[in-house]
C-alpha cells in the first residue's frame, strides 16, 4: 500500500495532522483514537455511515470544538493550543449556510469580511458574489434565495479570508443539479494548492473529487489510504451494515 | 505555511458586530417593537392596578420600584430575542469561525443589548411620569435618576447577555433566563430602586444613600461584567 500522505503532486508539507483523537458526548464516544494526515493540497473525503463521527471530526478540524483527546495539528499550527491562529486560515461550509438572512450577499460578505481583517473587504466580497455567480443578487436578502444560492453565498462566505482549508460539510445536500454543477466547477476552480476536507454521502461524487478518502465507523478509522487505492465498491459496502467492520480488512 | 497569523483589530471587529446588529435591528424592529408594546402594556397594567388607590396614596413612594419591575421585565422580553438572528441559520457558528476574541462577541451584543434597551427606556420612563406622576411632588434631585438608570441598564445588559448566551441551547429558555436574571440582578436591582427612590423624594440629608447605593450598583456593574468577559469564552465553547 502506498503512503497516503504523500500528494499526487510530490508536495509533503502537511497540513493537518490527527493524531489519536477522540471526542466523548456523555459515555457515547463520537471519536475514538482517529489518526490521519492529510498534505498540501490534497482533497480528503470522509465517508462513513450516519453516526460515524464525520460530522464531529469537522467540527474540530473547523475548531468549533475541541476533543476530548488527542492533537491536532493544522498548518504546523497546534490547533488545540492556539485555534485563534488558525481560523484566518479555515474556511468552513457547513449545512446551514451560516448568514444573516435579513443582510444583504454583499452585507454578509462585507461583516464576515470585517471579522477576518479581510483588505479591501468590499472589492473582494464584489468579486466573490462574481465567482459564485450571485453579483446580479448582490443587494437582495439572503433570506430570499434559493437552497442552491444560499450555498453558493456560504462557499463565498467560506472564501473571504482566502482560507488555505476548506471543509465541506455534505455541500451538495439538497442541491438541485444546476446547483451542484456550480458548485461543482467553483470548487474545481478554487482547488489550486488549496487542502479540502469533504464530508460527503454522495459516494460517486465524493470518490471523483478526492485525492485521499477516509472512511469511519462508530468514530474509528475504517480505512485512510489514496482515493486510488480504495474502490467505490468498498466504500459501499461501509453503508451496508452488515458489512460493517468489514470492509477493507 | 504556518498559519497566517494577520490578526484583525479588535476595534474593528467589535465595530462590525455592533454594526450588524444595529443594522439588523433597525431593519427588522423585533427588539424594539417587542420591547416598546411590552412597556405601553406594563404601563396600562400599573393604571389599573393604581386606578382604584385611596387619594392619600403616595405614589413617589412605590414609584421606584414599580419603574424598575417596568424596565426588568421589558428587558427580559428583548434579551430573549437577542439571540435570535444569531440561531436563525446558526450565524452565531459563522462568527466563532472567525478569528474574533470570545470576549468581544459578548462586547458587541451587550453594547447593542444597552442601546436598545435606553432607547426603551427613553420612551418608557417619560411615559411613567406622564401616567402616573403628575400631580406627585417631586424632588429639586430627580434628575439625578438618570445615574442609576445608566448604571442599572449596563448591568441588566450584561449580565443579561451573558445569561442570554448560557441559556441559548436549552429548551424553555424564555423561563429559564428569567429565572437565573432575576436573582443574580437582585443587589443591582436593589441599589438602583434606592437611587432611584432617593433622587425621586429628594429626602434632605438622605443624598448620601443615594451616592452609597450608586456605589454598589458600580461595583456589581464591573464585578459582573469582568466575570462574564471572563467566562464568555467557556460559555460559548460548551
Amino acid at each position: 500500500m502506498s503512503d497516503p500522505t504523500q500528494s499526487t503532486s510530490n508536495v509533503i508539507t502537511t497540513d493537518i495532522a490527527v493524531h489519536n483523537l477522540s471526542k466523548t458526548f456523555g459515555t457515547r464516544k463520537a471519536l475514538d483514537g482517529v489518526s490521519f494526515e492529510v498534505p498540501r493540497g490534497a482533497f480528503l473525503s470522509v465517508f462513513g455511515p450516519n453516526g460515524a463521527g464525520k460530522t464531529t471530526l469537522l467540527r474540530i478540524l473547523a475548531t468549533l470544538s475541541r476533543p476530548s483527546r488527542g492533537t491536532l495539528t493544522m498548518l504546523e499550527t497546534d490547533a488545540l493550543q492556539k485555534p485563534e491562529d488558525l481560523r484566518g486560515s479555515i474556511g468552513f461550509i457547513s449545512h446551514q449556510p451560516l448568514v444573516y438572512g435579513d443582510l444583504s450577499a454583499l452585507e454578509n460578505l462585507v461583516f464576515y469580511g470585517r471579522l477576518y481583517g479581510a483588505d479591501d473587504v468590499e472589492n473582494k466580497a464584489k468579486e466573490l458574489l462574481a465567482l459564485v455567480e450571485l453579483d446580479h443578487r448582490a443587494n437582495d436578502a439572503a433570506r430570499t434565495f434559493s437552497r442552491g444560492m444560499m450555498q453558493r453565498l456560504s462557499l463565498a462566505r467560506a472564501l473571504i479570508n482566502d482560507p488555505q482549508i476548506i471543509l465541506l460539510d455534505e455541500p451538495y445536500s439538497g442541491l438541485d443539479p444546476h446547483a451542484t454543477f456550480v458548485l461543482d466547477s467553483l470548487i474545481s476552480r478554487i482547488r489550486e494548492g488549496k487542502t479540502f476536507v469533504m464530508v460527503s454521502h454522495d459516494l460517486e461524487r465524493g470518490h471523483a473529487l478526492c485525492t485521499h478518502a477516509l472512511l469511519l465507523d462508530r468514530g474509528k478509522v475504517v480505512a485512510f489510504d489514496l482515493a486510488e487505492n480504495i474502490g467505490i465498491e468498498d466504500l459501499r459496502k461501509a453503508y451496508d451494515p452488515a458489512m460493517l467492520g468489514g470492509v477493507l480488512s | 505555511m504556518t498559519a497566517k497569523a494577520k490578526a484583525p483589530g479588535g476595534w474593528q471587529q467589535y465595530c462590525a458586530l455592533l454594526g450588524k446588529d444595529i443594522r439588523m435591528e433597525l431593519r427588522t424592529r423585533e427588539m424594539l417593537v417587542s420591547m416598546g408594546v411590552y412597556a405601553i402594556l406594563v404601563l396600562t397594567i400599573y393604571g389599573a392596578a393604581l386606578s382604584q388607590t385611596a387619594s392619600s396614596f403616595d405614589i413617589l413612594s412605590v414609584a421606584a420600584g414599580l419603574m424598575w419591575a417596568l424596565i426588568l421585565f421589558t428587558s427580559l422580553l428583548g434579551l430573549n430575542r437577542s439571540f435570535s438572528h444569531e440561531t436563525e441559520n446558526s450565524s452565531l457558528e459563522g462568527i466563532l469561525l472567525t478569528p474574533v476574541s470570545r470576549p468581544l462577541v459578548f462586547a458587541a451584543k451587550a453594547t447593542s443589548n444597552l442601546i436598545f434597551l435606553l432607547a426603551v427606556e427613553v420612551i418608557a420612563v417619560p411615559l411613567f411620569f406622564i401616567f402616573f406622576m403628575g400631580q406627585a411632588e417631586l424632588g429639586s434631585t430627580t434628575p439625578l435618576m438618570i445615574l442609576p438608570i445608566i448604571l442599572g441598564s449596563i448591568g441588566i445588559a450584561g449580565i443579561g447577555t451573558f445569561l442570554s448566551t448560557l441559556t441559548l441551547n436549552t429548551r424553555g429558555r424564555d423561563v429559564l433566563l428569567a429565572i437565573l436574571m432575576v436573582p443574580v440582578v437582585f443587589p443591582l436591582l436593589y441599589a438602583c430602586v434606592s437611587a432611584t427612590s432617593v433622587a425621586l423624594l429628594g429626602i434632605e440629608g438622605q443624598i448620601e444613600i443615594f451616592w452609597r447605593s450608586l456605589l454598589l450598583a458600580g461595583g456589581y456593574d464591573v464585578i459582573m461584567l469582568a466575570a462574564s468577559w471572563g467566562l464568555y469564552e467557556f460559555v460559548l465553547g460548551s
